[in-house]
């Protein structure tokens, strides 16, 4: 089996409080200067950049799409996903709950970029992408499943926007497929250990809204290949796949 | 009743610097949420947020809602780079180590009040 280094939670400029110059391009450089043999870009409430990015890597770096979708509780859960026209059909369920932006917004929250692959803007998106979805946790894992997803509770060592953060307990019975720590828990250290009792496997992922935090943590896999299935695989531990301790 | 003297009365500490914040603003409205999209929803312009969120989004949340101010309950400790925006977009922050139900309803006593008071 390969080792693959993963880093599964990148944000694109789509996101408004993501630096802008994290292009499609910018974010492939940044990965494969890393060593990176996997990412997936998970911008807010949205997958629209996730195509141009996949694009930007094409047959250098595997890029996952995915999301980062807010609940009602103001928990995010990364939502990654087995292809960009999926991911995109789940932003836009999404995208239908979410406000149109008001004046002032871009001032305070940031600009939302739509990018093309070679890192051109191709539309300026207008739905209030920081805000929360009227969606609980539970119907958030629901539509990311339903999408042929998995379902990741976001940075749950944090204490603003993780599961626990929000909801002072991890829901066992959302079906999460598995746990996000940000890069601020040591991998191998007594507080990793921690998260690993809820019996889901435990992600290192940077959050990265800059282009010098993209590979800041990540995620050992033990898979043949750096593809989604393989992912999916070594979340469930199945056929010799395995996440490994960093 | 003036912010500044609100913060006296009460044994607020001030996170940011006196000179950008809005300790002059008369403050006769308040509310208390830790869901940001709520806060953004409902709490009132000019007015006071209670709160234990302390994401870096609060800035932006209470800057576009228009608030004069924000008080972390319980001694949140707030990330300097969060007290740096609320220094550039001129929002005072305060903390006190009460919790959320007694911080507002001293506010209450001094004369601040919800939405629908």
């Amino acid at each position: 089996m390969n080792v693959c280094l993963a880093d599964l939670h990148v944000h694109s400029a789509l996101s408004p409080c993501a630096a802008n110059d994290m292009t499609p391009p910018a974010i492939v450089a940044a990965a494969l200067a890393e060593g990176l043999d996997m990412i997936a870009v998970c911008d807010h409430n949205s997958a629209r950049n996730t195509a141009a990015v996949q694009a930007a890597g094409a047959g250098r770096l595997t890029v996952l799409a995915g999301m980062e979708i807010t609940t009602a509780e103001e928990c995010h859960v990364v939502g990654l996903f087995p292809g960009a026209a999926v991911a995109e059909a789940a932003g836009a369920e999404v995208g239908a709950t979410l406000a149109r932006i008001e004046d002032g917004y871009e001032t305070f929250f940031g600009e939302q970029h739509v990018l093309a692959a070679d890192g051109r803007e191709t539309a300026r998106e207008t739905l209030a992408l920081a805000t929360a979805t009227p969606l609980d946790v539970d119907a958030v894992v629901d539509l990311v499943h339903r999408h042929g997803g998995l379902a990741v509770a976001a940075h749950i060592d944090r204490r603003s926007f993780g599961v626990i953060g929000q909801l002072g307990f991890f829901p066992a019975e959302a079906g999460f497929d598995a746990v996000e720590l940000s890069r601020h828990v040591t991998p191998g250290s007594r507080r990793q250990e921690e998260f690993k009792t809820y019996g889901l496997p435990v992600l290192h992922s940077s959050d990265a809204h800059y282009r010098e935090d993209v590979g800041a943590a990540r995620t050992v896999l033990r898979c043949a290949a750096p593809t989604f299935h393989e992912l999916r695989l070594a979340l469930r531990g199945e056929r010799g796949r395995s996440v490994a301790d960093a | 009743m003036k912010l500044e003297d609100i913060a006296t009365e009460l044994g607020f500490a001030e996170l940011t610097s006196d000179e950008t914040g809005s300790r002059d603003a008369e403050i006769d409205r308040g509310y208390a949420s830790d869901l940001l999209s709520d806060v953004l929803a409902h709490a009132p312009e000019g007015g006071l947020l209670v709160t234990l969120q302390v994401h870096l989004n609060v800035i932006a949340v209470a800057s576009h809602a228009e608030l004069a101010a924000v008080v972390f309950a319980g001694s949140r400790r707030l990330d300097d780079e969060v007290i740096a925006k609320a220094t550039a977009e001129g929002l005072s922050l305060y903390s006190s180590p009460a919790d959320t139900f007694d911080i507002v309803g001293r506010l209450y006593a001094l004369g601040v009040k919800g939405n629908h008071a």
